[in-house]
């Protein structure tokens, strides 16, 4: 019915245009690119049997933080395919490469108060819990919940990210993959963490979803080998 | 740098620089001053206040001392280099390479310049440039990794991925076996996925797997690893391996829809394959696989929905109904755009049409499914309503649809779904007014979705009803102190819409605005990748670079962008065809017919709209004016100045000096870009023509006869341009005489014109197209009125004795249903009534299409909200001209005159 996949930068402009369709915030694509340029992995889509865009999700990490985690930029699904678990599949593809890719601890987000159907679906569906509100988030000045769900560290068992993929990936290890295994995957994933001092000049690349932009200048040097 | 000052004054300069890269332009600047106050020639320092000045957005007295700092100081680099810095800030990127080569020539192994005219050479697509100065790059500074990885891109996007690959294997052999730390491990694993994907361009996938397999370890994007080892495996012809692995993938995805593909493709069963039906058992062996990949996968809802594409028949339609129960018991709304692309499968939308009867059928009489004894909710049969409604929209049986939609509507008011989907039927049926008002009701009923916003301005502008639609739009777009965010926020839809809607009726000035806004939207996303030159080197996001690269260099083939760049062509077309009169003219031929009284009140309503424009306009000054003494850096407040417009109704770009130029700055980035459209060449040949490029009208027209020689425009274009050399003057100069002999000699090379007479070839090929299409017998018609004026009545009647067979069983429309449809009516009413300037006729043709589309408000049909009105035939008052405007509409003044009248009516009735 809808296929769910990593988005690549094709994919950047019909995103933009179905956030634009049925969300408040929004961003120019400049922000987009940021995005995917950043963190590829955590841009997901919802295409339909016409090849059309009718849901993403737009995530990234923080790379500040004294916690490595991730957070969730933006999420949609037009109105017009809702019903159909899309959020949930896109909500879960972006959590499991969180913690696979990048080692994230826990995910946040927010949501406008008065969202009740998100609300429902971050704490109900995804296990969210509401961390802390953030008075006059939005342009509007409404606020906003703070929510985080946390992962459980995958050392304790490989793969127990949350009910889906929990059931998918760890049991079924193909042959060809060769050196399948909880123990080689735990020790890979927990090395992942990135570091918090790594990137000095990462700094400047401060964006925030409000602004949509970013500031892409770098200072001097690179990461030198 | 700043060398020849003494030491107080040269702590100075590298306070000035500091201040500029951590963007204390004040303090810098007091000690650029400091500097100055002793050495008031001193270049550099005169140099480096310019650039600070520019970041404080004093644009004139930065150039200002930035020349004069380098008229001081010619042999020093850090000038040149300044110079080129300012270029770059105001995006004249050409500019800035000189002057960062002639920084270069001075100091030529300068790092900071050498990097930043690598950026540069990246962003226009210098490619040798690039590789070069990479080169020189990592010559210098071997030990920085950027520097590597930096020469690898450049020899990539120069088409070099064997070097690439040695680039990057290189450097690895700098790395030590550890490699890398925890905290690279990310950066590094990239860096690895790259390097096999540039195996894999250069034609070596066996290398590329074996390198996979080999670095597996140090690789953390495992999902991105398991893609590439599967589709490597596919190209290797390793399929029971790539088979494997694609089920892998389906345990981790079973939505994927690339994954059943590589699966399929690794079992010889490829979709795309799919002409090959003919191969035995293929339909077959595709059932067995999907049976067993919905044991595997009882959750996915592509195991289900995929078999419905190679199924047939009796199987099809069970599996149809088998299908789609579970989304009509739970009410999924997108049901029938899922099923949508199966109409086009030959008898596929009749088997639907049966089964779904047989649904509502058995739900109306025994509350259950056919053949089950479940009994069903009372909402099942609403969603079956609501699936029939868009059933029949397709199949453009707009009675029973609405007949549906209605029943679906009095069944459960509140669901607001349902008067979206009856909004579309009714646009589809010809009604956008009611459609409209249709989509505001939806909208009143949630006001906090955006989508229901989005859907009634879209309906709204579509209904020409725009400045509703602002007002809609804007419950959104307010954003802080903004006045109206969708510029700002590239909602390119809303623009096309918008534009669509002035183009409509007329404004093309507020047309051209907006399309052109669109326009402005693509430079700055093509602006946008500046940062990454840099940025993507160093978070090693390579394979997402390069496709970012590449993506910008196709994306002005975007269809946003074709549009835009199209209908702005048009809009000039018109703009030159029809020159704007000045403002008092305008008012006066405005009020021209009107009573008195009407007059007085016209112009009462002019003079307050105007004073409401000026209203705003000083609101927004003011907004902006505390804006400016708000922020406290210089840069915001220059924002703030710059997004004042001051042509906020595209006034001065209506009155364009040579708006057949301006159309051919857009001709060629559709040229460029979208050279397969055929709508590309017909504008090709529209501007050329007019501007007597003969030759360039002609290479269009053969551009347009390799595409689609049959199509009714491609065939007009052809009469026109060669009736059109027919009627020229005796040639004058050799060239003219030239130019017509190779002519003559295409002529004949046409087709299978040979000899013939433009009228020959009319007839034949109106003859080839005789009874079947409408559109081809009225491009023979109007052509045969273009040749020969006087026999106008028979070319009208070749229209008139056209008939509308009704469509065949077995396709996407319903069997007996009429072939013509809507907007191919109203392009022969047109054509009649401005082309042939038949009033006579084009009202004859009215009421039959008015029969044919009863919902239609351009035909005023009997069910139509304009029913009854007087239909709009005055005739234009210069369309002679407009005989040859293919696609260029022509303003209908009093229809949409009597549309804004009705559309007071409706707000009265809807607004709640």
């Amino acid at each position: 019915m809808v296929c769910i996949r990593q988005a690549t930068v094709d994919d950047l402009l019909a995103m933009q245009s179905c956030n634009l369709m049925c969300l408040p915030e929004n961003y120019q694509m400049k922000y987009y690119f940021y995005h995917i340029l950043s963190w590829p992995q955590l841009l997901y889509v919802a295409e339909d049997y016409n090849k059309k865009i009718v849901g993403y999700v737009l995530a990234k990490m923080e790379e500040e933080s004294t916690e490595c985690h991730g957070h969730i930029t933006s999420l949609a699904v037009l109105r017009t395919h809702r019903k159909l678990g899309l959020a949930t599949k896109l909500m879960t593809a972006a959590q499991t490469a969180m913690q696979e890719v990048f080692g994230a601890e826990y995910v946040s987000l927010h949501v406008r108060k008065s969202n009740r159907a998100a609300c429902h679906l971050y704490t109900e569906t995804l296990g969210y819990k509401i961390n802390d509100i953030e008075a006059k988030y939005y342009a509007d000045s409404e606020d906003a919940y703070d929510m985080r769900k946390t992962f459980r560290l995958k050392s304790e068992k490989a793969g127990s990210v949350d009910a889906k993929s929990d059931k998918a990936v760890p049991e079924k290890k193909s042959p060809s993959e060769g050196r399948g295994g909880v123990g080689k995957k735990g020790l890979d994933s927990s090395g992942i963490r990135r570091g918090r001092n790594d990137k000095a000049e990462v700094k400047t690349t401060a964006a925030t979803p409000e602004s949509g932009e970013h500031d892409g200048k770098e200072g001097k040097g690179g990461g030198g080998t | 740098m700043g060398a020849s000052l003494p030491p107080k004054e040269a702590n100075l300069f590298k306070l000035i620089v500091k201040s500029y890269e951590t963007k204390q332009y004040k303090k810098g600047l007091k000690a650029a001053d400091a500097i100055l106050k002793k050495y008031p020639d001193h270049g550099e320092t005169l140099a480096m206040k310019g650039l600070t000045l520019n970041c404080m957005d004093r644009k004139t007295e930065a150039y200002d001392l930035v020349r004069k700092g380098l008229k001081n100081d010619l042999k020093s680099h850090v000038c040149w280099h300044v110079y080129g810095l300012l270029y770059r800030s105001d995006r004249e990127y050409r500019e800035a390479i000189k002057c960062y080569r002639n920084a270069l020539r001075i100091d030529p192994e300068n790092i900071q310049i050498l990097r930043d005219l690598s950026l540069l050479q990246a962003q226009m697509r210098d490619l040798v440039g690039f590789v070069e100065t990479r080169r020189q790059l990592l010559t210098l500074k071997p030990n920085h990794r950027n520097n590597w990885i930096g020469f690898a891109i450049a020899q990539h996007i120069n088409l070099n991925p064997e070097m690439a690959v040695q680039i990057l294997g290189a450097y690895e052999g700098t790395l030590e076996d550890s490699y890398p730390p925890d905290n690279e491990r990310y950066e590094h694993s990239e860096m690895l996925l790259y390097k096999v994907s540039l195996l894999d361009e250069s034609g070596s996938p066996e290398k590329a797997l074996e390198e996979l397999n080999k670095k597996e370890h140090k690789i953390v994007d495992k999902l991105g690893l398991k893609e590439q080892q599967a589709e490597l495996l596919l190209q290797l012809n390793r399929l029971e391996e790539a088979k494997e692995l694609y089920k892998d993938l389906l345990n981790i995805n079973p939505e994927n829809y690339g994954y059943y593909e590589g699966l399929q493709k690794s079992l010889g069963l490829s979709l795309r394959q799919a002409g090959t039906q003919s191969e035995d058992g293929r339909v077959e062996r595709l059932v067995e696989l999907y049976k067993e990949l919905a044991e595997l996968y009882p959750q996915s809802s592509a195991v289900k929905r995929i078999p419905l594409d190679f199924l047939e028949e009796g199987a099809f339609k069970f599996a149809v109904d088998v299908y789609v129960r579970p989304f009509l018991r739970k009410g999924v709304p997108s049901l029938f755009t899922d099923l949508r692309p199966l109409y086009k499968h030959p008898g596929k939308a009749d088997i639907i049409d049966e089964l779904l009867t047989q649904i509502e059928f058995s739900l109306r009489s025994t509350g259950t499914f056919p053949s089950s004894l479940e009994q069903e909710s009372p909402s099942t049969i609403l969603w079956v309503l609501f699936l029939l409604a868009q059933h029949f929209d397709q199949r453009r049986q707009f009675d029973i649809a609405l007949e549906k939609i209605n029943e679906a509507i009095r069944h459960t008011p509140t669901a607001i779904d349902l008067y979206l989907i009856k909004g579309r039927i009714m646009k589809h049926a010809g009604d956008a007014l009611v459609a409209s008002s249709l989509a505001d009701e939806a909208r009143s009923m949630d006001l906090s979705d955006r989508y229901l916003n989005s859907d009634c301005v879209k309906r709204m502008l579509q209904a020409d009803q725009v400045e509703l639609a602002e007002k809609t739009a804007l419950l959104f777009t307010k954003e802080g102190d903004q006045h109206n965010n969708l510029y700002d926020m590239q909602c390119i839809w809303y623009e096309l819409a918008s534009g669509d809607s002035h183009f409509r009726q007329g404004a093309l000035g507020k047309a051209l605005k907006k399309y052109l806004a669109v326009e402005k939207h693509y430079n700055d996303m093509v602006e946008d990748q500046f940062d990454f030159h840099t940025y993507c080197l160093r978070k090693m996001t390579l394979r997402a670079y390069v496709r970012m690269l590449r993506f910008q260099d196709h994306l002005h083939s975007h269809r946003f962008f074709h549009r835009a760049a199209a209908s702005a062509i048009r809009c000039y077309l018109q703009i030159y065809d029809f020159p704007p009169k000045a403002a008092a003219e305008e008012e006066e031929a405005a009020v021209a017919g009107l009573s008195t009284a009407e007059r007085k009140k016209y112009r009462q309503k002019l003079r307050k709209a105007e004073a409401r424009a000026r209203k705003e306009a000083e609101d927004k000054a003011k907004e902006e004016e505390t804006n400016v003494s708000q922020s406290k850096g210089g840069k915001k407040a220059g924002q703030a100045s710059k997004s004042v417009d001051d042509d906020p109704d595209g006034e001065k770009l209506l009155h364009a000096e040579d708006p057949l130029g301006e159309a051919v700055k857009y001709l060629k980035l559709l040229q460029a870009h979208s050279h397969e459209s055929l709508e590309t060449h017909l504008l090709a040949f529209e501007v050329y023509l007019r501007r007597q490029k003969i030759l360039l009208a002609f290479q269009a027209v053969k551009m347009q006869l390799q595409l689609d020689s049959d199509n009714p425009d491609v065939h007009r274009c052809v009469i026109r341009f060669f009736s059109t050399m027919d009627k020229l003057s005796a040639p004058e100069t050799s060239a003219d005489n030239l130019v017509r002999s190779v002519l003559t000699v295409e002529r004949s090379s046409l087709k299978n014109f040979g000899e013939k007479s433009l009228l020959e070839i009319n007839q034949s090929y109106l003859d080839v197209h005789h009874a079947e299409s409408l559109q081809h017998r009225v491009a023979a018609a109007e052509m045969l009125f273009l040749l020969e004026p006087g026999r106008k009545a028979e070319a009208v009647s070749i229209i008139e004795d056209s008939v509308n067979s009704p469509v065949s069983r077995g396709a996407a429309v319903a069997e007996g249903v009429g072939q013509w449809q809507l907007k191919d009516c109203i392009s022969v009413h047109k054509v009649l009534q401005y082309s042939f300037q038949d009033a006579d006729a084009a009202s004859r043709w009215r009421v039959r299409s008015a029969e044919l589309f009863p919902y239609s408000t351009y035909f005023h049909g009997v069910r139509s909200s304009t029913f009854g009105e007087a239909h709009g035939s005055r005739p234009m008052s210069n369309s002679s001209t407009t005989t040859i405007h293919q696609g260029a509409d022509v303003l209908d003044k009093s229809t949409s005159h009597s549309a804004n009248g009705l559309i007071n009516n409706l707000k009265g009735l809807q607004m709640k």
